[in-house]
């Protein structure tokens, strides 16, 4: 965690805005989802409360909290408030093993008489060599938050959600997983951190030992090396996140409300961080794999550090940072309004026809990108000079 | 140091609380949560002992795929027949005898070897132990991987046949 | 363990915020006495049946047991992916690719079985 007092408590900081950020960002996409909605259907949404009715949020808290703390007669208690606060921990774990920006590089420095430093501060809660790994284990935990719900509910309607819930993320987990594979024979790492570097700069590949150059007023991203993966990896991240059009586990014609029929209030607020968490990992999963991470198109990372030469390094390096990091989320909100786009453009699939898309068209699709892949790339990267 | 030192018993301290309470939990779901919990553990045990690699597929295939499995079985399914059948009676109290017997196996042999676990262990693997993994498994244990392909190719086609099989438990449907 | 400790200390803070957040719900939260209708299980007007658990087509218990394995085969999968680039630096590039087709052979044939089977299809 670090090596001293300043250096654990910078981290930990680290670590709990990160989640912080997580929660934070739940009434923002709430509102961005109940403003674009209206939008799409061509409504005017929440606008009375503040400005664009902004501070319909801090009134969904109030509500939010002052509401009835309900538990289920025939429910398990303990299981039942359990689950809500299971739903938060995947998310927060693999959004805290992702990095969200440039390392940030603090000089020596003089403080309450003694002298600190140097350190290297990484914009991640903390880093494993098995980045992808870690990411793709945590998020296979998040079937038990909705298994517990269903159970500590005691609730049929809750139970067939939870059935289906789980039946769904464990189908499209195999196609997300698949997927998965083609990026890192793309980039033969498991670092995210890695991953981001090899794409910055413009789009140079070798083939036959020739290098191509004639693409290069493109930016080098995974999306021109694996549009398929990508397109599978997004689809697949729908199921994921339990959203429309695979929000089946919520059906409200079939199941009332699925797995959170019996929860309200705070409780089942905390299931929305848990799944908009999700959509915030997989959108900063899709930028990182696919659309260059935090590089800016055109721009090298070095340059980005140069503009900010006047400043001390600490300064520099931090500015840089901060700078990434505004590139990192505009491409990640870009992913999040796709999400909500879709949401209010699709309608949902039959439970039949889910199970179906899953198995049998995206497994097969994600299968052929990873054969084609490592054929490309045996083409490609083979020494066929020496 | 010492904080290394504290994390690591209290891991242990919870690993073995956890396997603890999965075999003495009466309410068999309960004892699945106990043993997800304690899968999670083991997968932190793995990435101390730097395999990271296996640290991750203990947590993606055991923690969220095969115990996934035994709760959605234990808490969907109405198993109180299953349930009563393994809890009483001759077949379950052989298993009791046999499982003890096990146990008491396992724990004289572990005894008569434990001397060499308080060895000091080879210097700390390198960085990129994954890379390793991956170079030995596609080059000296190349047969056992093809043939665990097949072995999981006959587990699936044997899923299949016995989910075919109507009677038993699932008759009534 | 040094890595390790940053996820414990993080766990440990979510469960914390989680717990302080329900609570303090709970302590502001409004009042109701405890109803013997209110407390019955939602049910959409039907009297619960609490005799009979919900019972579920044994199709999910097959999904999952496929998934498991196909699960481990994709696992399988990741360090192949990893040190294809090494293979092919070091000109053994046809050999990796041929260990991973006469493996993914299986895993076809396995998948298109399930297909023709009709172990994958709902109704």
């Amino acid at each position: 965690m670090g090596a001293d007092v300043f250096e654990i408590t910078v981290n930990f900081v680290k670590m709990v805005a990160i989640f912080l950020l997580m929660v934070q960002i739940v009434p923002l996409l709430v509102w961005v989802e109940r403003r674009g909605s209206a939008y799409i259907q061509n409504r005017f949404g929440p606008n009375r409360v503040g400005p664009l009715g902004l501070t319909q949020l801090l009134a969904d808290a109030v509500k939010f909290l002052t509401k009835e703390d309900f538990v289920p007669g025939r429910g398990y208690p303990f299981i039942y408030y359990a689950a809500p606060i299971v739903a938060m921990i995947p998310a927060a774990l693999a959004l805290n093993a992702i990095p969200l920006s440039s390392p940030v590089h603090v000089e020596a420095f003089e403080m309450l008489g003694q002298t600190w430093g140097p350190y290297v501060f990484l914009a991640q809660g903390y880093e494993f060599g098995i980045g992808v790994v870690f990411v793709l284990g945590v998020s296979s935990l998040a079937a038990y938050a909705l298994l517990l719900a269903g159970y500590g509910s005691n609730n049929k309607y809750s139970m067939y959600g939870a059935l289906r819930a789980s039946a769904q993320t464990i189908s499209y987990e195999l196609a997300m997983g698949l997927s998965i594979v083609g990026v890192i024979l793309l980039f033969n790492t498991f670092n995210f951190t890695e991953m981001i570097a090899q794409q910055a700069g413009p789009l140079v590949f070798s083939l036959f030992g020739h290098k191509v150059e004639a693409l290069s007023f493109l930016p080098n991203w995974g999306i021109f090396y694996q549009p398929l993966g990508a397109i599978i990896l997004f689809a697949a991240m729908f199921a994921e996140a339990n959203r429309l059009p695979f929000d089946l586990p919520e059906a409200e014609g079939e199941l009332v409300a699925g797995y959170h029929t019996e929860y309200s209030g705070f409780k089942f607020n905390m299931f929305f961080i848990g799944e908009y968490g999700h959509m915030f990992v997989a959108s900063l999963l899709m930028v990182i794999f696919y659309f260059g991470g935090y590089t800016l198109p055109g721009v090298n990372p070095e340059t980005v550090g140069k503009w900010f030469a006047d400043f001390s390094p600490t300064k520099a390096s931090l500015l840089t940072a901060l700078v990434l990091h505004g590139v990192l989320m505009a491409k990640v909100v870009f992913f999040l309004w796709i999400f909500i786009w879709v949401r209010w453009t699709l309608p949902r699939f039959r439970y039949d026809q889910l199970m179906d898309l899953g198995w049998r068209t995206m497994l097969p699709w994600a299968l052929a990108n990873t054969i084609l892949t490592a054929i490309f790339i045996l083409i490609a990267r083979h020494p066929w000079g020496s | 140091m010492l904080w290394e030192a504290i994390g690591f018993y209290s891991l242990a301290f919870f690993l073995i609380f956890f396997a603890y309470k999965t075999i003495t939990a009466i309410n068999p779901i309960h004892s699945a949560l106990y043993l997800v919990l304690t899968m999670i553990g083991l997968a932190a045990v793995f990435y101390d002992l730097g395999a990271h690699f296996i640290a991750g597929v203990q947590l993606i295939v055991y923690a969220g795929a095969v115990m996934v499995l035994f709760v959605m079985v234990l808490m969907l399914f109405d198993l109180r027949a299953e349930l009563r059948a393994f809890s009483r009676g001759l077949f379950s109290g052989m298993l009791k005898i046999i499982s003890a017997g096990l146990l008491a196996g396992i724990f004289f042999a572990g005894s008569d070897s434990s001397i060499a676990i308080l060895d000091t262990p080879a210097a700390a693997p390198s960085a990129d132990v994954s890379r390793q993994l991956g170079i030995l498994l596609y080059t000296k244990y190349l047969y056992a991987f093809e043939a665990l392909g097949v072995l999981l190719l006959v587990v699936a086609v044997g899923v299949v046949a016995v989910s075919r099989i109507k009677g038993g438990t699932h008759a009534r449907h | 363990m040094s890595q390790l400790l940053p996820v414990f200390a993080l766990t440990v803070f979510v469960i914390i915020f989680g717990c302080a957040l329900l609570g303090f719900a709970h302590l502001i939260g409004a009042r109701a006495k405890p109803n013997k209708v209110k407390d019955e299980t939602y049910e959409c007007g039907q009297p619960p049946d609490p005799t009979r658990p919900p019972q579920s087509p044994p199709k999910y218990y097959q999904t999952a047991i496929l998934f498991i394995l196909f699960d481990i085969e994709i696992i399988f999968m990741y360090p192949w992916a990893l040190t294809y680039g090494d293979f092919i630096a070091q000109g053994y590039g046809l050999y990796i690719f041929l260990a991973m087709a006469f493996f993914l052979a299986v895993f076809i044939f396995g998948l298109f079985w399930e297909v023709k089977s009709k172990a994958l299809e709902w109704e």
